[in-house]
C-alpha cells in the first residue's frame, strides 16, 4: 500500500528543479482565482486546465504509445453525452455519471482497438479521424440524443455540488483542478508502472518488445481503451461548466486536433508535455483570438497555430519540453 | 426529379440510372482529386492531409476569375493547374523535405499544420462566407439524352477529368521522367545511385499533385460551393480512395474513384445525413480487411 502510494505522488526520479518548478505551479493555480479577478482570466484559467487534463489522457496513446490519434474527440462526446443526457433524463448526481461515461468510451475504444490495431502509421490516423467523424454523424442524426440541437442542462441556482453547477467561476475553477490533479497522478503512477514501461517499450521498438515477451497488440489495445476513457472525464466536466452541448461542440475535428497539438507542442511523450503546450495555446487562443476576433481578423491566430506546428515539426519533434531539457543538458556540461 | 405519377417501376428504374450516372460523372472527379495523393505517397510514402486545401485553392481561383475578371470558369482550369504546380513545388522544398526524415509523427503534424496554414489563410482573405460561381457556359445547364438529365458542367467536367488522368498516365508509364519517378517509388536509394536527382523527383510529384488536385478543384467549382473548410471533407474522401485503390496504384485510383462517387450518390439517396459515414466506413473496412486496397502491390 505504501508503495502504491509513492508511486502516485513521488516525483523521486525527476530533477530537482522540475519538482520545484511543479510545487509553483500547482500553488499559482490554488491562488489564482484570488488574483485574477476578470471574468474572463477566469475562464481562460479554466480552458486552460480543462485542455491540459485532455492532454495528460491523450499522452497516454500519442505520447508514451507513440501512436496518432486524431478521434479523442469522441470520447470526449461520449462523456459530455452521458452526464448531461443522464442529468436531463434521470436527474442523477453528476458524480454517478462520470463513471458511466468513461466505462461507455473505453468500452468503444476497446472495440474499435480490435481492428484498428492491424493499421500503423499514416493509416492508423486516418481510421481515427473517420471513426470519429461518423460517430459525429451519428450524433447529429439520432433523434434521442437530441440531434443537431443538442442537449441543455436545467440551470440550478446557487452552489450545487450534487449536480455541480455553480454561479462562480471559482467553485469550478477547483472543481477542474482536482479532476486536473486527479488525472495527473493518474499518470504520474502510469508512468511507472509495468503496463506504462510496456508502452513506451512497444513506441521505442516493437520487434524488441515483443522477443522481451511482451505482447504488442494487447499492450496497444489497453492503451487505447484507458486513453478513451480518461477522455470522457473531461467531457463531463464540459456538461455541466457549459450547460449545453451539442455534436459541433463536444465532438469536432478541431477539438481531436487541439487536444493532440497541446500535447506535440508541450512535448509528448513526458508528464510535464501536456501541461506546457496547454500553457501555450490555449491563452493564445483565448487572448489573440478574441483580440484579432473583436478586429474582424479571422483566421490569424489559427495561421499563427499552423505555424508553430510546422516549425515544431520540422526542427524539434519532441516539442517544448524538448528544448527545456536540452538545454538544462547542455548547463550542466 | 417531378413525377407526375406514382412510384411505378419505371419511375425507379430512371431514378437507380440517374443516380448511377451521377455517381460514375462524381467519380471521376473524386479519381483525380485522388491521383494526387496517390502520386505523392506512392514517391514517397507521405501522406498530404493539406491535400484538401489544394482543391479549395483550385476552386477559388475559379471562383475569383469568374467573378472579378469576368472570365468564364473553364479558363481558370490552366491558371488553377499552374498555381497548384506552384504550390505543392514550395510546399516541398519550404516544408516536407525537412520534415521526411522525421518520425512519422512529424510528418504528419508537419502536412497537419499546412493544411490549417492554408485553410485559415482562406478564412483570412476570402472570410468564412459560402461562395459559389455563378456564370459561365456550363453552369447550370443540363444536358438529356432521353429521360435521363444531367447537368451539362458534370459531363464536361467527368471528360476533362478523362483527359487529365489519361496524360498523367502517359506521363508516368510512357516517358523518361515517368520512369525516373517510378525508380524513386521502387527504391529512392538505389534511384539516387543511377544518377536520378530524387529530390527533384519528390518535387515533381508534389507539383504533379497540385496541379491536378488544383485543376480538380476548379472543375469542382462549377457546381459545388466554396468555402475555407471545404477541403478536409474531400482530403477524406481522397484517402478513403486511394485506400480502396491502393495506395501509390494510378489506376486502382481510378476505379475506386468511381466506386467511391458511387456509393456517395446511393447512400445519399438512402440515408442523406450519414453519406459520408458511408465513405468513412469503407476506408476503415478497406484498410483493416484488405490494406492492399485493390490494385495496391
Amino acid at each position: 500500500m505504501r508503495r502504491f502510494l509513492l508511486d502516485i505522488f513521488s516525483f523521486d526520479d525527476r530533477p530537482r528543479f522540475e519538482r520545484v518548478g511543479f510545487l509553483l505551479f500547482l500553488l499559482v493555480l490554488l491562488i489564482f482565482p484570488w488574483i485574477v479577478t476578470s471574468a474572463y482570466g477566469r475562464a481562460v484559467a479554466i480552458k486552460f486546465l480543462l485542455f491540459a487534463l485532455f492532454g495528460l489522457g491523450w499522452n497516454l496513446i500519442g505520447g508514451y504509445g507513440g501512436q496518432v490519434d486524431l478521434g479523442q474527440a469522441k470520447n470526449v462526446g461520449f462523456g459530455a453525452y452521458a452526464t448531461a443526457l443522464m442529468i436531463v433524463w434521470w436527474k442523477v448526481p453528476f458524480w454517478l455519471t462520470i463513471l458511466p461515461g468513461m466505462v461507455i468510451a473505453a468500452a468503444e475504444s476497446f472495440a474499435i482497438a480490435y481492428p484498428m490495431f492491424r493499421l500503423k502509421g499514416h493509416y492508423f490516423a486516418i481510421a481515427t479521424l473517420c471513426v470519429a467523424l461518423v460517430w459525429k454523424e451519428l450524433f447529429i442524426f439520432w433523434d434521442w440524443t437530441g440531434g443537431a440541437r443538442g442537449v441543455e442542462l436545467s440551470i440550478r441556482s446557487g452552489a450545487d455540488f450534487v449536480y455541480m453547477q455553480f454561479n462562480s467561476p471559482i467553485y469550478y475553477h477547483y472543481f477542474i483542478f482536482f479532476l486536473f490533479l486527479l488525472q495527473f497522478f493518474f499518470m504520474n503512477w502510469f508512468r511507472k508502472s509495468k503496463l506504462g514501461y510496456q508502452v513506451q517499450a512497444v513506441r521505442d521498438n516493437e520487434d524488441a518488445a515483443a522477443s522481451l515477451g511482451i505482447n504488442v497488440y494487447r499492450t496497444k489495445v489497453v492503451n487505447y481503451t484507458i486513453t478513451g476513457g480518461l477522455g470522457a472525464l473531461g467531457g463531463s466536466f464540459m456538461a455541466v461548466y457549459y450547460l449545453y452541448i451539442d455534436p459541433d461542440a463536444v465532438m469536432p475535428l478541431d477539438l481531436s486536433i487541439l487536444i493532440a497539438m497541446t500535447v506535440m507542442v508541450g512535448g509528448a511523450g513526458s508528464i510535464w508535455g501536456p501541461i506546457i503546450g496547454a500553457a501555450i495555446l490555449i491563452p493564445l487562443d483565448m487572448y489573440l483570438g478574441a483580440w484579432l476576433g473583436a478586429q474582424k481578423r479571422l483566421g490569424i491566430d489559427f495561421m499563427i497555430y499552423a505555424v508553430i506546428m510546422m516549425i515544431i515539426a520540422a526542427k524539434e519533434p519532441k516539442g517544448i519540453w524538448g528544448i527545456i531539457e536540452r538545454v538544462i543538458k547542455r548547463q550542466k556540461r | 426529379m417531378n413525377c407526375p405519377y406514382p412510384d411505378t417501376l419505371r419511375n425507379q428504374m430512371e431514378l437507380v440510372v440517374q443516380l448511377i450516372v451521377y455517381g460514375i460523372l462524381m467519380g471521376m472527379i473524386f479519381a483525380l482529386i485522388a491521383l494526387g495523393l496517390s502520386l505523392i505517397f506512392g514517391v514517397m510514402n507521405i501522406v498530404n492531409f493539406a491535400h484538401g486545401e489544394f482543391l479549395m485553392m483550385g476552386m477559388y481561383i475559379a471562383y475569383l476569375l469568374s467573378t472579378f475578371l469576368r472570365l468564364d470558369p473553364l479558363f481558370s482550369l490552366p491558371v488553377a493547374a499552374g498555381a497548384g504546380y506552384i504550390l505543392g513545388i514550395l510546399s516541398y522544398r519550404l516544408l516536407i523535405h525537412r520534415i521526411l526524415r522525421g518520425p512519422m509523427v512529424a510528418q504528419l503534424f508537419g502536412t497537419f499544420g499546412l493544411m490549417l496554414f492554408l485553410r485559415y489563410l482562406a478564412m483570412y482573405i476570402f472570410t468564412p462566407d459560402v461562395r459559389s460561381v455563378k456564370q459561365g457556359i456550363l453552369v447550370g445547364k443540363t444536358l438529356s439524352l432521353g429521360w435521363i438529365s444531367v447537368d451539362a458542367s458534370k459531363v464536361v467536367s467527368a471528360g476533362l477529368c478523362l483527359i487529365a488522368f489519361a496524360a498523367i498516365y502517359w506521363m508516368i508509364y510512357r516517358t523518361k521522367l515517368g520512369r525516373a519517378l517510378r525508380a524513386t517509388s521502387i527504391d529512392s536509394e538505389a534511384a539516387k545511385y543511377m544518377g536520378i536527382d530524387t529530390r527533384g523527383m519528390n518535387a515533381l510529384a508534389w507539383g504533379i499533385g497540385g496541379a491536378t488536385v488544383a485543376l480538380a478543384g476548379a472543375l469542382l467549382a462549377h457546381f459545388y460551393y466554396v468555402t475555407p473548410t471545404v477541403g478536409m471533407l474531400f482530403t477524406l474522401i481522397a484517402f478513403a480512395t486511394v485506400a480502396l485503390g491502393g495506395f501509390g496504384s494510378i489506376i486502382g485510383a481510378f476505379i475506386a474513384g468511381i466506386v467511391i462517387g458511387l456509393i456517395m450518390v446511393i447512400s445519399g439517396q438512402l440515408v442523406s445525413e450519414l453519406k459520408f459515414s458511408f465513405i468513412y466506413a469503407v476506408y476503415f473496412l478497406v484498410v483493416v480487411l484488405r490494406p492492399r486496397g485493390l490494385f495496391g502491390w
